[in-house]
């Protein structure tokens, strides 16, 4: 164990109270995000990342013209988000070092735990893992089929995971009343 | 310990690029094509060779070699033509409404949708009445409209001033070149 948490400076364990309270509200608002664009569900996501020229591989040999008349609200519905390849490029450029960044905080966090050595790299694993999933998913799903979405659902879930193992055990084992104390 | 696991479910997480719908559909629609009580959906589905005719007019091709165009129609007479236009930019996607007149002149231009990041150079570009510009141009016009607000407003919102050219550009040869 690099440092103990339990045993550390008060100002210590308020600066990781503060920064998991921190990033538990981007988690929030992140989540909220998520459910605006792309939704929970395999097929939202998939929705998202599957380009509609996926399912027409070639131009056709002749311009062909499609009617159908349509309401203002219509128009609006078919708005669904859409992530394409030069997005998904420039999300993962930005997030993933970002993604790197958390992983390693809440890895610093998880250092002054007092777990097991085992369960202590299985965290710092999930941790790194959680987010590369996450991206892989949302890349196998636009370059190799639409069911690799729960890919990067697990993934989301797994960050979800992690951070909330690391947040538990750091609150629990940095503010629970000590045996016999008073006040 | 509850609200760890809402924060645990928020998990899905940040990656995606937060875009911003600076008017919806329904709006644009009322505006650009005022008067009208029905309206078609026109897809064009291009063979490889009017994509490259396209591309050869406009240095740019839909990105699912599809352009629907919204016709709005008044006693099954068009009134006007919509159609929406996406510019990519470093900074993130922008989605511009070109509306065309009865004579296939721009009648009205919007931008839809932006991101978080550009959104306010954008409204700072509308603001200084980057939309003027675009009434009434032709459809085989070359839109300027970034040089008309040079000088009242910052670089970025400068830069995206040419997206929003850029936009009407490709609306007006896809509408000169395919709805006619």
């Amino acid at each position: 164990m690099l440092y103990d948490l339990r045993r550390s400076d008060a100002r210590v364990r308020w600066l990781v109270t503060l920064l998991l309270c921190t990033l538990g509200v981007a988690y929030v608002f992140g989540a909220w995000m998520v459910g605006m664009y792309a939704g929970f569900t395999p097929r939202s996501v998939a929705a998202t990342y599957v380009e509609p020229t996926m399912a027409m591989p070639m131009p056709a040999e002749t311009t062909t013209v499609v009617e159908h008349d349509v309401t203002p609200e219509e128009m609006g519905h078919a708005e669904q988000h859409q992530v394409d390849l030069a997005l998904l490029v420039q999300d993962t450029h930005v997030h993933v070092p970002m993604y790197g960044v958390i992983a390693t905080i809440l890895s610093i966090v998880a250092l002054g735990l007092a777990i097991p050595r085992w369960m202590g790299f299985a965290l710092i694993t999930l941790l790194f893992a959680a987010p590369l999933l996450d991206f892989m998913g949302m890349w196998l799903t636009k370059l190799a089929s639409p069911h690799f979405a729960v890919v990067t659902l697990a993934g989301g879930w797994a960050m979800g995971l992690g951070y909330t193992i690391v947040a538990a055990l750091a609150f629990w084992q940095m503010w629970r009343p000590e045996k016999g104390a008073h006040g | 310990m509850k609200t760890l696991m809402l924060g645990a479910t928020a998990v899905a997480l940040l990656h995606i690029t937060p875009t911003v719908i600076l008017m919806d559909r329904p709006t644009v629609v009322s505006r650009l094509l005022d008067g009208a009580d029905r309206y078609t959906a026109r897809e064009v589905h291009l063979s490889a060779t009017d994509e490259r005719r396209l591309h050869d007019a406009a240095g740019w091709t839909p990105p699912d070699d599809v352009i629907t165009f919204y016709l709005g129609k008044r006693a099954d007479r068009v009134e006007g033509v919509l159609v929406f236009m996406r510019v990519d930019s470093p900074h993130g996607p922008m989605e511009v409404a070109v509306g065309f007149d009865k004579a296939g002149a721009v009648s009205g231009v919007e931008v839809t949708k932006a991101t978080v990041e550009t959104k306010p150079w954008i409204v700072e570009a509308l603001r200084a009445g980057l939309r003027d510009h675009y009434r009434g141009l032709a459809n085989d016009a070359s839109p300027a409209g970034a040089g008309t607000v040079k000088g009242n407003v910052g670089t970025m919102a400068e830069y995206m001033a040419e997206l929003v050219d850029r936009g009407v550009a490709h609306a007006g040869a896809a509408y000169r070149l395919f709805y006619r």
